[in-house]
């Protein structure tokens, strides 16, 4: 099945989203999702294959800055990196996205040469690196832990790339100045590194690699170890950063919320697989694996069945879904579940208010669990409590089991 | 906070009384008894300089050639313990398992070493019995032991742990993941180590210099056993000044000029392992 044939079938589940007239309980088609989990199930998505979203059009437009083809990484009998295909477009910020021993930092680590693959090659702008060692090639890294020069104060640090290459002292300190600038450590020159916070390291190391232009800018979980609002703002930094440098970025994370922020196309890997690539709405509103669907956000999963093209839930809801028949789950996020008249009758289990959400879980009578993320309060809602809960049929997305 | 200034001098002064007593005390009467003077075998207070003039007057060209075989082995052994510590750290899987047989070497006595290499440099010893056997020479080379030679290879043996240790404790604090940005930012692996890793360890290649000058310079077994006319050094004539001519200021005289030179050496040396490579 091609792209194109896949994006022809969603266009068409999504014409025939209609309501399930019986029940009246609001449900109607998703998307297909047959087409893109087939389409990840082997060796990882190619550029082609990015599936029927928008940012597939775009990344095929222009030839890729960084192209993978079936790059892996296997120590013994142990695979870090099944073969992977996988292309970044120039001034594309791409983020990796997976658990941790996934194989995203070993992919990130094969790109910038500190690891040789077992098996592929790695191009960047048309040229064949794989045989080229981290410091021949035109990537610089961000690392997890900084790695900065404890015995080197920032501007040392920051024109340590500059001084290797004999560059004038004057243009050095004329660019580690204007890199300082970029991450906002003006007139920090002199200081030593033990004399910064955390997040004053993470720029240092930030404007040492992005001092030599890198053609792709590699970031290794760059804000892990920050604190949740320091994150936030480097988060903010880092957006402000690519903008104004017009850079390459590619970007290791296993947190989603952060992939999501900063990403303008998310890779999310598994297994040492990509089981998916696409925008963060498409990967989170239409993902192609069961794994995807909850390692990007919460969500209610009913089991159902499909045959000749209609799916009937296990919980009621009858809808059309294009697709094999087969035994198939859909997935409904919380925050598309709203209270309503119509809605399947479902039992409170428990009320857990968020600040801006208030979370309910509530049992329908099968036994699945519905979760309920409202943005209203819910004043005297609590376990016990019977709610009726309702979906636009567009929220509903289905998965093969 | 007395409580606590107490406790630390609690646990601080058993150390102490010991230095004291059998350290700082001897050494400072030491350094006095190099101002008194002999008469008829009798040693008798008195503040004489007879002691220092004289010393320099006999032993200040074997000073000098003692503090240049300090250096020498100084120099080949903290060479060999540095390529031996980078590859522990750097190169070898199980380098603790290597820093452990390291350890295990220092337990050797001092004598076995040198007498070791008697057997090993002798006449009839392991070197000249295999050079015979390979036909590479007729008669047994007398050259090999009682040499400058002998002394600096025993030395460098007894001596490597010394380098190894200081410089392995220093190498494993410098973290893989700046290496690793060097390599990154395109450091070639000599100026990994000559920009990254060697400014990082500073601490322990001046301890490992220190440990093997002053060790070496300073001792007096290995040239008496193994160093032959040729290959004397000046503690030997310490021992001798007190013991056969019973001159114990020109004995104390001399191990404070030992002390003293081979201090002003380690200060330059200090100030090139501190400063080299410096950035203003």
């Amino acid at each position: 099945m091609t792209a194109a044939d896949r994006a022809g079938l969603s266009a068409m589940a999504d014409r025939a989203g209609l309501s399930a007239g019986a029940d009246r309980a609001g449900l109607s088609a998703g998307a297909d999702g047959a087409g893109l989990s087939a389409g990840a199930d082997g060796a990882g998505l190619s550029a082609g294959a990015d599936g029927a979203g928008l940012s597939a059009g775009a990344a095929a437009a222009v030839a890729p800055l960084l192209r993978l083809d079936g790059v892996s990484k296997s120590y013994g009998t142990m695979t870090a990196v099944a073969p992977v295909d996988l292309s970044v477009a120039a001034g594309e910020f791409c983020a990796i996205l997976g658990p941790s021993g996934c194989g995203k930092s070993t992919l990130l680590r094969i790109v910038a040469g500190l690891v040789a693959p077992s098996t592929g090659r790695i191009r960047i702008a048309g040229e064949d690196v794989t045989q080229l060692g981290a410091e021949r090639r035109p990537t610089n890294m961000v690392f997890q832990s900084y790695g900065l020069f404890p015995h080197m104060t920032v501007a040392q640090n920051v024109g340590f790339g500059l001084s290797l290459r004999r560059l004038p002292p004057a243009e050095i300190s004329a660019r580690v100045a204007e890199a300082l600038a970029l991450v906002q450590l003006d007139g920090f020159g002199a200081r030593m590194i033990d004399r910064l916070s955390g997040g004053q390291q993470q720029r240092v190391a930030l404007a040492r690699a992005l001092i030599l232009r890198p053609k792709v800018l590699l970031l290794d979980e760059p804000l892990s170890a920050l604190d949740l609002k320091l994150r936030h703002q480097m988060q903010e930094e880092i957006r402000r950063i690519h903008a104004e440098t017009g850079g390459t970025f590619l970007f290791v994370t296993h947190d989603q919320g952060e992939a999501f922020a900063l990403a303008s196309r998310v890779v999310v890997m598994n297994g040492g697989r990509i089981e998916q690539q696409g925008t963060p709405e498409e990967v989170y509103r239409r993902p192609a694996t069961r794994f995807v669907a909850g390692f990007v956000g919460e969500a209610s999963y009913l089991s159902g069945r499909r045959s000749g093209g209609v799916v009937a839930l296990g919980a009621g809801p009858r809808f059309a879904a294009p697709g094999p028949d087969a035994g198939v789950t859909a997935m409904i996020r919380p925050e598309r579940l709203r209270i309503a008249p119509g809605g399947l009758p479902a039992r409170v289990a428990d009320v857990q208010f968020l600040g801006p959400t208030t979370l309910v879980l509530a049992r329908l009578p099968g036994g699945e669990v519905l979760r309920a993320a409202l943005g209203d309060p819910q004043p005297g809602l609590s376990a016990g409590d019977e709610v009726r809960l309702a979906w636009d049929p567009s929220d509903v997305w289905v998965l093969d089991d | 906070m007395t409580e606590r200034v107490g406790r630390a001098w609690l646990l601080l002064g058993p150390a102490l009384a010991v230095l004291a007593a059998l350290f700082a005390l001897p050494a400072i009467l030491l350094f006095a008894v190099s101002f008194w003077e002999v008469r008829s075998f009798r040693l008798s207070p008195a503040l004489s300089l007879a002691a220092w003039a004289g010393i320099w007057r006999d032993y200040a060209g074997l000073a000098a050639y003692t503090v240049g075989i300090g250096l020498a082995v100084s120099a080949l052994t903290t060479m060999l313990g540095l390529a031996f510590a980078l590859a522990v750290r750097f190169a070898v899987r199980q380098g603790d398992r290597l820093m452990i047989a390291v350890l295990i070497t220092l337990f050797g006595g001092y004598l076995v070493k040198i007498y070791a290499w008697k057997s090993i440099l002798g006449a009839d010893g392991l070197l000249n019995q295999a050079l015979i056997a390979l036909g590479l020479t007729g008669a047994p080379l007398q050259a090999l032991i009682y040499s400058r030679g002998a002394v600096i290879v025993a030395l460098v043996h007894f001596l490597l742990p010394f380098a190894i240790l200081p410089l392995y404790a220093g190498l494993r604090n410098v973290s893989d993941t700046a290496i690793e940005a060097a390599r990154d930012l395109g450091a070639s692996r000599a100026a990994i180590l000559w920009r990254v890793v060697l400014p990082q360890v500073r601490g322990g290649l001046f301890a490992a210099i220190a440990f093997t000058f002053l060790l070496a310079a300073g001792d007096y077994v290995t040239p008496m056993l193994l160093g032959g006319p040729g290959g004397t050094m000046l503690g030997q004539f310490v021992l001798l000044e007190f013991s056969t001519n019973f001159d114990w200021p020109a004995g104390a005289a001399l191990s404070y000029a030992l002390l003293g030179s081979c201090l002003a050496v380690l200060a330059v040396l200090a100030a090139v392992v501190f400063g080299a490579g410096r950035q203003p």
